[in-house]
């Protein structure tokens, strides 16, 4: 079981990735405050009781509960007011057109040393390429790469196979090469 | 480590570059939500610390670290036995004297319900009027 001070340590170290996680896909400040706040509560009334290795994937998984909750209540206010979405194609998964990226194979993003990403205005062109992710893609990336989970555990988390962790984290290192490419940064 | 993940590993690096830069107020209320969170784990804990204390007096476990805890555990225990002995007493000293007042405040005098004779007498009124 996980002491007061060992939840603080971990929740102070999770809480400003988790911030811009939860930012990167609501694109808005107070609910992704929000977003964090609630799965931080969450972790600490219910599963303080677990193991102190156990927390960073249940704190991941509901976070990405909480994220997904927000597009569910966001997707239904915006339903109430307008019925637009509905000629917006594929209604059952908006959240996921994965299928509709399409990686142009002639760009080879891996070709070029990476001196330019240490570049200070980087930052700014990378957080914008993440936020215009898919959101699995988004989720999967920063799960696995910046979270530093592994297949496994972000599979678990996103509640989907390991097959397509793998495929969302590929074409998510594709979609962000292109993106930073296209801005004049070579990875 | 494959190209796929060295870029991967340079973007959360850029990244991590940008939670350094975190805005004071957005972090400010990042700790400020953190300790809400820890009031609530700190409202959950007590209540099994108690169960804890208990058993650790029991097992003669590890009780240097919380004395004060173990022998509240152990008072709390012992009062509530003393409680629960002296109402069941109380109960049952209610009982007694109520069968008591009902004795004396019959028309019978108790030693009739002694007398073999009204004892016959009174299974054969209770007995069905064909039989």
């Amino acid at each position: 079981m996980a002491s007061r001070a060992e939840l603080s340590n971990f929740l102070a170290e999770v809480e400003r990735r988790a911030y811009k996680q939860a930012l990167f896909a609501v694109r808005d400040e107070d609910a992704a405050l929000d977003i964090v706040q609630d799965s931080m509560m969450r972790l600490a009334e219910k599963y303080s009781d677990k193991p102190l290795d156990e927390l960073p994937l249940l704190f991941q998984r509901i976070l990405q509960n909480a994220i997904r909750d927000y597009y569910r209540r966001s997707r239904t206010r915006s339903e109430h007011f307008t019925s637009l979405s509905a000629f917006e194609g594929d209604d059952e998964n908006p959240g996921d057109p994965l299928e509709l990226i399409e990686i142009d194979d002639e760009i080879n993003p891996f070709a070029a040393p990476h001196a330019a990403l240490l570049q200070t205005e980087t930052l700014s062109i990378v957080e914008e390429a993440l936020q215009n992710l898919p959101p699995r893609q988004r989720e999967a990336f920063l799960l696995r790469y910046w979270e530093g989970l592994d297949i496994a555990e972000t599979a678990a988390a996103m509640g989907c196979t390991e097959g397509s962790v793998k495929t969302h984290c590929s074409r998510a290192t594709h979609t962000l090469a292109a993106a930073l490419e296209a801005k004049g940064i070579r990875p | 480590m494959s190209r796929e993940e060295q870029f991967a590993r340079q973007i959360c690096h850029v990244l991590d570059r940008g939670t350094e830069k975190l805005d004071h107020g957005i972090a400010e209320r990042l700790r400020a939500a953190r300790e809400r969170a820890l009031q609530r784990q700190h409202a959950f804990v007590p209540s099994l610390a108690i169960v804890g204390a208990g058993e650790t007096a029991l097992l003669g476990g590890d009780d240097e670290k919380h004395p004060l805890r173990t022998a509240l555990a152990i008072l709390a225990l012992l009062l509530g036995v003393a409680i629960s002995y002296y109402w069941n007493g109380l109960s049952q000293a209610d009982e007694n004297e109520a069968i008591d007042s009902a004795l004396l405040a019959d028309n019978l005098p108790p030693t009739a319900y002694l007398d073999k004779g009204f004892q016959a007498w009174l299974e054969k009124q209770a007995a069905p009027a064909g039989e």
